[in-house]
């Protein structure tokens, strides 16, 4: 039988420390502590990866570590729980695949962070495309019904957002234009 | 199910996701199948979400994370020949030097100035995400100071003469690190890193010149000063930074 901690720490690193990158940095949204968040991760893992008995659960218990260690260190747990279960979805605004390819990736980035935070977290899990609804719910340790229902709502708040960064940035390139022309 | 609710429905259906085939999703799937208008409005969720999922994974990660795990494999690849017993030993002794504020990572001995040097030029050799950007040096000393950094800073005579253009802060092994980028003449960026000396021990007491290093097409300089240990890094040669110490 495998045990994970025969699992290969290198390939762990490889396949791993950028998602987790990418989830600090969602949740913190400063590159230095997402750097420290994944480091955090990575030096967790190397003491108590051993105590894992299912090597399929590796992904979710790096990502969970994660978490725990930004609400720690944070001491923003409160901010996290919900006295009201969330269960409905709700239908997002229009946006069109054209305009959303036209945007650039920082934009894109920008109205993730923008977002609420008990959202930001699994709506950046969900477009991260390594993890299914339940591992999110085991990830954040949350109901699987508020894991969907945030996902539903922090999409439909992504797009608005989207859509006030894309018209500042069309105004600003209009301005610029004119001013361009005026000159 | 009205057309908003099988909208709502549908903008959380992930195929292949057991968790989306409960009957509410199938039927609301099965409502789109039927109405062409839903239908495109599906298909373009599908590839709106796609296209964001794209985007979001392109994000930058600083060049000298994965260098900075990489010291860990390979003092970890070690473990696998030591007992549990001590590891939970050592965990808590980690946990202890994690706490406060001393760990320098498993097993591992205080970085040299070479491994500081790769790792924080690798970091800047794009551009990096400022955490304040301003030309005014107090204001970016402040900053530092207020994030823990180092902030009380001998800042090189030739580089107080160029416009900063911002600072943020940064971690290297458990140490908080501060950086300044200043504009250079020819419109790159020149960084300025401070970490306490304790952070490199063997950089040495008495090194107060400045000793240059080449990494690919950078130039760095490093020396100590006061309670801290200094770095310059700047695309060039040496030349392109000795005028900044004043030695040529």
């Amino acid at each position: 039988m495998v045990h994970v901690a025969d699992v290969e720490f290198e390939r762990l690193v490889e396949d791993f420390y950028m998602p987790l990158y990418r989830f600090g940095l969602s949740l913190s949204r400063k590159e230095s502590e997402a750097a420290d968040l994944t480091q955090h991760t990575f030096l967790t893992w190397a003491v108590k990866g051993h105590q894992l008995r299912d090597p399929a659960k590796v992904k979710t218990w790096l990502f969970t570590t994660l978490y725990r260690e930004f609400l720690a260190e944070k001491r923003r747990a409160a901010h996290f729980v919900e006295t009201e279960e969330e269960t409905e979805f709700v239908e997002p605004p229009h946006f069109s695949p054209s305009v959303a390819n036209a945007i650039d990736a920082n934009i894109v980035q920008k109205a993730l962070l923008n977002l609420e935070d008990r959202y930001r977290a699994p709506v950046t899990l969900f477009y991260m495309q390594q993890h299914s609804y339940r591992e999110i719910a085991e990830i954040l340790e949350i109901p699987l019904g508020t894991v969907m229902s945030r996902i539903s709502r922090g999409k439909a708040e992504m797009r608005r957002s989207l859509d006030d960064l894309t018209t500042i940035e069309a105004r600003k390139i209009v301005s610029l234009t004119n001013e361009g022309q005026n000159g | 199910m009205d057309k908003s609710e099988i909208r709502a429905v549908l903008s959380v259906y992930r195929p292949g996701d057991p968790e989306t085939e409960d009957p509410r999703l199938q039927q609301a799937k099965a409502a789109a199948a039927a109405d062409p208008e839903l239908a495109q409005w599906w298909a373009e969720h599908q590839e709106f979400d796609r296209i964001i999922s794209s985007k979001l994974q392109s994000g930058e990660v600083p060049a000298g994370l994965r260098s900075r795990l990489s010291a860990w494999e390979k003092r970890t690849v070690q473990r696998s020949n030591w007992n549990r017993g001590f590891l939970l030993a050592a965990a808590s002794i980690i946990a202890l030097a994690v706490l406060f504020g001393s760990w320098r990572g498993p097993f591992q001995p205080a970085p040299s100035l070479a491994e500081y040097r790769d790792e924080l030029v690798s970091f800047v050799k794009l551009d990096p995400p400022l955490e304040l950007r301003s030309s005014e040096i107090v204001r970016l000393t402040e900053f530092l100071q207020k994030n823990g950094a180092p902030s009380q800073l001998d800042i090189p005579r030739g580089l107080r003469r160029l416009d900063p253009a911002g600072c943020r802060t940064l971690r290297f092994r458990g140490q908080d690190v501060a950086l300044i980028c200043f504009k250079r003449e020819d419109g790159e960026l020149v960084h300025l890193f401070a970490v306490k000396r304790g952070a490199l021990p063997r950089l040495g007491q008495k090194r107060e010149t400045p000793e240059f290093a080449a990494q690919g097409d950078w130039m760095t300089a490093a020396w100590g000063g006061g309670d801290y240990a200094y770095l310059v890094a700047g695309k060039g040669d040496r030349a392109s930074l000795e005028k900044y110490f004043g030695t040529s």
